[in-house]
């Protein structure tokens, strides 16, 4: 070593600062994330509270509407009963209303559902949400699992007949939208062919099972959530192989997986530790956004398949302008895209030495 | 650097040749036709020499490092010709090897330092485990004993062992990647040792080191290598002998004072001529005319007839083979007596 100069320890303000345990705290990688996450939150909790309530016509009104077409009440009549019903105020001031949702919010309350009164949000929710879980995500761990497989597969075998084939249909299934595929579903296997009985179907579970750690429990969820999960499949399955086929091509010409040719490795070592893991890198980004719509996306699929879960509780409670309802499942819907982005970044940063938490500017 | 002593090196520095082309030819299949990158290389790699392959890019030397380890994309073929790996008195053709074979052959037999060390290494993987699978694809169980050697081989190419096993590619700088590539290179013992351009991608300072320690490779442990350089500096600095090649064939063969101070092939005198001085104040560089040739559709005879300042009909008909110019020197031209006599009258090193 040649002489080094040493620059005298010089301290400006900033420095000093930096040293403080609270600006140590609020500049930490996690508190900025949560920061941003809360605030996220707050804004999509915000939008959504005014952007229902623009939404024509209200909950009262509705059910008004209800008792006369159904019952052939007079409107005044009608009215009277909706009033005894309802404990709701809608003729408060909107930011009165906002303020007092907030105000639960903050304490953990969502409130109760305004057409079922008594019954709290939470619980709702908690009832139907499992399910929607439940079916997608199991959908997603195989659409998942399968297409990096497959899309590895045609990368390995580029050019070659196999590879044309899988590429026409991952195309053709990706550009297929997921409800007319369930409606295909339902009228070629269960209508047309006879090959399903898609009204036993229906449902969650069938009458007479208990939830619980039973074979019969898992056997029977299993089978109602079929038809659900073969469409998620079905639909998502060809974006995961082709965008893991294009990974997998850039992978292969790097030059790290020739050296690990000339070192002599397996071919199964190679394939697994240094092509696969770097391809699918950024395969796991996409999973966890994938993760975070997989509440949002269940709406269409949920109805067609009169699958009782979040996304059909959503359109039932649009269609019945139930505010509180609807304000619960798309906050569900926002945490559960922010918490998935969250855990994207640490995973990303687990699975890729070269990103470290909480070393950028 | 405590750790060197333990160094334990198992090959044979004696006589014999461990590796032979014998008339290499290597094809790319391309669209517009067959590009001949390789045609018709003899060589003879003899124990404990390092040997340089220079030319321009395009000449086909990199083919030809990754042919004898038949490492080429799937689109080349090696379309004629033997390579003799010698062993321990048994001697196998690369070229018949079934894949198990050739996976054990590389890197325990002849191992491959690549051009591009940056991008050389599995970015997910700390040099640990790139060097702990290496090893164990090659049968090694003992942990503790790779751990071992793979911290005594870092520390010979001088980098703060116990640091660099556990860092991951990306915390090390191009230089040290370089050198850790180095090191695993050696990991498994190596009869010959393949470097393609191990100093290209570096600065000047780092080339420093990285070609000092190829030296006290060459020079303490006698390896056996072939280098593969554009850099006549290097390729003075660090071979035995050198070969020139020029559109796939080697169109001159030598020492390295011979090829540097009594070239006979045009071309090698016009690399030669090529490479600036430093010293001397300013001179016109002479740079030889023309481009390297089409290898899809080759010039007739002499490939190198079209830009040649000797050229004649002869060479435009018939293409020279190797003839012997001096001792153990070897050209392929029709007129290297006339580079012969340029020489006398217009030295190359005026020193």
């Amino acid at each position: 070593m040649a002489t080094t100069i040493t620059a005298p320890p010089v301290k400006n303000i900033h420095e000093k600062q930096r040293e403080s345990g609270f600006y140590r705290v609020t500049h930490s990688y996690f508190f900025q994330k949560i920061w941003k996450a809360l605030f996220t939150a707050w804004v999509v909790v915000t939008l959504t509270f005014f952007l229902i309530r623009l939404l024509p016509s209200n909950p009262v009104e509705l059910f008004i509407q209800d008792l006369m077409v159904q019952y052939g009440m007079p409107y005044h009549e009608a009215q009277d009963q909706a009033a005894a019903l309802f404990s709701i105020d809608l003729n408060q001031p909107l930011w009165g209303q906002y303020l007092d949702y907030m105000w639960g919010l903050l304490h953990g309350d969502m409130g109760t559902s305004i057409l079922s009164p008594g019954t709290p949000v939470t619980s709702i929710i908690m009832r139907f949400l499992p399910w929607t879980i439940f079916s997608v995500g199991i959908a997603l761990m195989i659409s998942f699992t399968l297409g990096i497989i497959l899309g590895l597969f045609m990368a390995y075998r580029r050019e070659g007949l196999l590879d044309h084939i899988l590429t026409v249909m991952a195309s053709i299934l990706s550009s297929i939208p997921n409800y007319i595929l369930g409606i295909l579903l339902i009228i070629f296997l269960g209508v047309r062919w006879g090959l399903i009985s898609v009204a036993s179907m229906r449902g969650t579970l069938s009458p007479g099972v208990e939830p619980g750690f039973t074979l019969e429990f898992f056997k029977d969820a299993l089978y109602h959530a079929a038809l659900p999960i073969l469409t998620y499949v079905l639909t998502t399955i060809g974006s995961w192989m082709l965008t893991m086929k294009s990974s997998t091509i850039g992978v292969l010409e790097e030059d790290y997986v020739t050296v690990a040719k000339a070192k002599g490795l397996k071919e199964g070592r190679i394939t697994s530790s240094y092509v696969g893991r770097n391809a699918s890198l950024p395969m796991f980004t996409l999973l966890t956004i994938a993760i975070g719509f997989v509440v949002g996306g269940s709406v269409l699929i949920e109805t067609i398949f009169q699958y009782q879960g979040i996304g059909y509780i959503l359109l039932q409670s649009v269609n019945k302008r139930d505010y509180t309802v609807m304000q619960g499942v798309f906050l569900v819907i926002t945490l559960a895209v922010i918490i998935a982005n969250f855990f994207a970044d640490i995973l990303y940063s687990w699975l890729d030495p070269r990103i470290k938490l909480g070393k950028q500017e | 650097m405590s750790n060197e002593s333990q160094l334990i090196w198992k090959h044979e520095a004696g006589s014999g040749t461990p590796l032979s082309l014998r008339n290499v030819h290597i094809i790319y299949g391309a669209r517009k036709g067959d590009v001949q990158a390789v045609r018709g290389v003899d060589l003879d790699l003899r124990a404990g020499e390092s040997i340089a392959l220079i030319g321009e890019s395009g000449s086909g030397k990199t083919t030809l490092g990754l042919g004898i380890v038949r490492l080429l994309v799937k689109s080349a073929d090696i379309s004629q010709g033997e390579i003799i790996y010698r062993r321990n008195g048994t001697e196998v053709n690369v070229l018949d090897l079934d894949k198990k074979e050739l996976r054990e052959f590389r890197w325990k037999e002849c191992s491959m330092v690549f051009q591009s060390a940056l991008n050389a290494f599995n970015p997910v993987l700390r040099v640990w485990d790139q060097m702990r699978d290496t090893a164990q694809s090659h049968g090694w169980k003992d942990k503790k004993a790779i751990r071992q050697r793979s911290l005594d081989l870092l520390g010979f190419v001088q980098l703060d062992a116990e640091r660099v096993i556990d860092a991951y590619p990306h915390e090390l700088s191009g230089g040290m990647r370089q050198r850790v590539l180095i090191a695993l290179s050696l990991l498994l013992d190596p009869q010959v040792l393949i470097l393609d351009e191990p100093t290209t991608a570096l600065d000047i300072l780092t080339q420093r080191t990285i070609i000092d320690l190829l030296r006290k490779l060459k020079e303490e442990q006698h390896f056996t290598m072939i280098f593969i350089s554009h850099d006549l500096a290097i390729a003075a600095e660090l071979a035995d002998r050198i070969a020139t090649m020029y559109a796939g064939r080697i169109v001159e063969l030598g020492s390295a004072d011979d090829i540097f101070y009594r070239p006979r092939h045009p071309y090698t005198l016009g690399l030669i001529r090529a490479v600036p001085k430093v010293v001397g104040g300013f001179q016109e560089l002479f740079s030889i005319p023309g481009s390297p040739p089409d290898l899809i559709d080759l010039p007739s005879g002499c490939k190198f007839h079209p830009r040649c300042p000797y050229a004649t009909d002869k060479c435009k008909t018939e293409e020279p083979d190797l003839v012997t110019v001096g001792r153990e020197h070897e050209a392929a031209c029709w007129h290297w007596r006339e580079v012969e006599e340029e020489l006398q009258t217009n030295p190359l090193h005026s020193v």
